[in-house]
């Protein structure tokens, strides 16, 4: 099962293939699950298309595939994730935080939001953010 | 810290919780001075935005003086004295580049989840349920501002805190659904809703130009300020006779008004019976269904060819849209949560040079503590309330 999933960034088409190449930058997880990655400037000044296809979906057949599905896990949506911080860092320069998500954006959180409230000391260095 | 927080339906309280940190390089903290009650918490007290977590703190209009910031804020220092935009705005993103600040293409952390809903993520918005980012509000004594060099406008003089805290939404939101008509000047524009986003609304026709401005609600004290304060020829109260569409004919000779303004959103109240009685329903059974009857009305009234612009808030789906009067007669649409950023600095100058007091809006002034009591005057309507601003 082919799935694909996309993102437009606001850069030159060169300027994003060799930021997506940088170790700081480059989104790990999708070279563990095998995904194909294309690039195509966007028209106009729209930047440029990060197109993904992922070959297979969840591990692990239709149990694994249903047990990843319900914790909010699917490659595609953790794909997504990546794309999108990939995204964030190249255009503002950091991971955009919330305190409901203070990782930034992770499939994981999506049933699992902390409240709206700030941080704890010791959820501070959990989360990436201190 | 205090902060008004969410504990379910129709419930807030004031309660202590951590002090708000730096996150990240281009964060800003804001002691909070002023704080505003909006029609949008309604939205979110009243059960009817989905995605609400116990102990989330509410608030999206706040100002203040800012006490800390990240490394890589270079426009705001420590003392500056800030009024903060509602939506959450990166600055760098092709939507913000075209100043559509809040569909902002980074600043929600949970695009995921707005992508389920609405087809696409929209920006992060402070104290607004965790489809839009899960960011703590400013019903609070501080706030974490992120992207701080691109949303806050600082103020230089000192004009009260009451005269400037609007810029952070409602006026620059009235503003946007004004601007939205396209007025040239001679135009008869109809505001539904007369609730402080209307009463923006108005005032800026008038700024804008249009020759008449009919301003609809129930309540006659609203009415009265829209008339007294804000500008309105004429108004309707629907508690007295509810047709409005006919009202808004026999005031337009027939033609219908150029343009109206939903400023009610999807709490709407009234309408036609049967319709009125399936939407109540069905919002009770949270079948995810937005009560139209103000957008239906103004959807039915406009005259062909005019603008229906829409400031309203809607969150879910709408049962028995006028879709055959939509377009039959040619109308446009025009919405949005406002893209507050884009109107700061000239609604700032509009207000430092007289031309408008925002404050006439401003009916309770209460502490912070009393946040509850304030969220229940303002969504009863009791004592006149048209605006509460708090104290932290
Ligand atoms: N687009 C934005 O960026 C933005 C920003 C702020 C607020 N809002 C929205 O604007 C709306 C109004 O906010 P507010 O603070 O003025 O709230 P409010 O509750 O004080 O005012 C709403 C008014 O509408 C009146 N009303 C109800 N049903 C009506 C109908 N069928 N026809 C005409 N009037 C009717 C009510 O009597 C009330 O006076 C809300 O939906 C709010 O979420 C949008
Ligand atoms: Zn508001
Ligand atoms: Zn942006």
């Amino acid at each position: 099962m082919k799935l694909h999933a996309a993102i437009t960034v606001l850069r030159p088409r060169d300027e994003v293939q060799r930021l997506w190449q940088d170790p700081a930058l480059h989104p790990r997880y999708l070279d563990e699950i095998d995904a194909r990655v294309t690039f195509d400037p966007a028209p106009g000044d729209r930047g440029t298309e990060i197109h993904v296809t992922l070959e297979h979906d969840a591990p692990g057949g239709k149990v694994g595939k249903a047990v990843a599905k319900v914790r909010g896990a699917m490659p595609r949506a953790k794909a997504m994730d990546e794309l999108r911080r990939f995204k964030q860092r190249v255009e503002t320069g950091v991971i955009v935080r919330s305190d409901g998500s203070p990782e930034g954006e992770r499939a994981e959180r999506k049933l699992d939001q902390r409240p709206a409230q700030p941080l704890h000391e010791n959820e501070l260095a959990e989360a990436g953010a201190s | 810290m205090r902060a008004n927080v969410w504990s379910g339906r129709n419930t807030v309280q004031v309660e202590n919780v951590p002090d708000p940190k730096i996150l990240n390089d281009r964060d800003a903290i804001v002691k909070i001075t002023s704080t505003a009650i909006c029609g949008s918490d309604l939205h979110l007290y009243d059960g009817y935005v989905p995605t609400m977590e116990r102990g989330d703190i509410l608030g999206h209009e706040f100002m203040g003086e800012v006490v800390e910031v990240g490394k890589g804020v270079g426009k705001l220092h420590v003392g500056d004295r800030v009024v903060v935009p509602f939506p959450i705005a990166c600055g760098d993103c092709w939507a913000c580049r075209h100043e559509l600040y809040s569909v902002c293409e980074n600043s929600n952390p949970n695009a995921g989840m707005a992508e389920k809903m609405f087809g696409h993520s929209t920006a992060g918005i402070f104290g607004y349920s965790h489809l839009t980012g899960g960011y703590a509000g400013g019903q609070a004594e501080y706030a974490r501002v992120p992207f701080a060099d691109v949303g806050p406008i600082k103020i230089e003089d000192d004009l009260p805190d009451e005269q400037v805290l609007f810029l952070s939404d409602i006026f620059p939101t009235g503003y946007m659904g004004a601007e939205f008509c396209e007025i040239q000047g001679g135009e008869v524009i109809a505001v539904f809703g007369a609730g402080p986003v209307g009463q923006f609304a108005i005032a800026s026709a008038v700024m804008l130009g249009a020759e008449r401005i009919i301003a609809i609600d129930q309540y006659a004290y609203r009415l009265d300020m829209a008339r007294n304060k804000a500008g309105a020829t004429d108004v309707i109260n629907f508690a007295e006779d509810p047709d409005i569409v006919e009202q808004l004919k026999e005031l337009t000779g027939g033609r219908g008004p150029d343009a109206v303004i939903d400023a009610v959103g999807m709490e709407a109240a009234h309408g036609h019976g049967v319709v009125h009685a399936v939407d109540r329903v069905k919002q009770a059974a949270r079948s995810e269904s937005d009560r139209g009857h103000a957008l239906r009305d103004a959807i039915l009234a406009c005259r062909p060819g005019g603008i229906v612009s829409v400031i309203g808030v809607y969150g879910g789906l709408l049962d028995k849209f006028p879709s055959g009067a939509f377009m039959n007669k040619g109308l446009t649409m025009k919405s949005g949560q406002c893209h507050v950023q884009r109107y700061l600095a000239p609604l700032y100058e509009h207000i430092r040079n007289g031309d408008i007091d925002p404050s006439f809006v401003v009916t309770h002034r209460l502490p912070l503590g009393e946040a509850p009591n304030g969220y229940e005057t303002f969504k009863h309507k009791q004592d006149e309330c048209v605006k509460v601003v708090l104290k932290p």
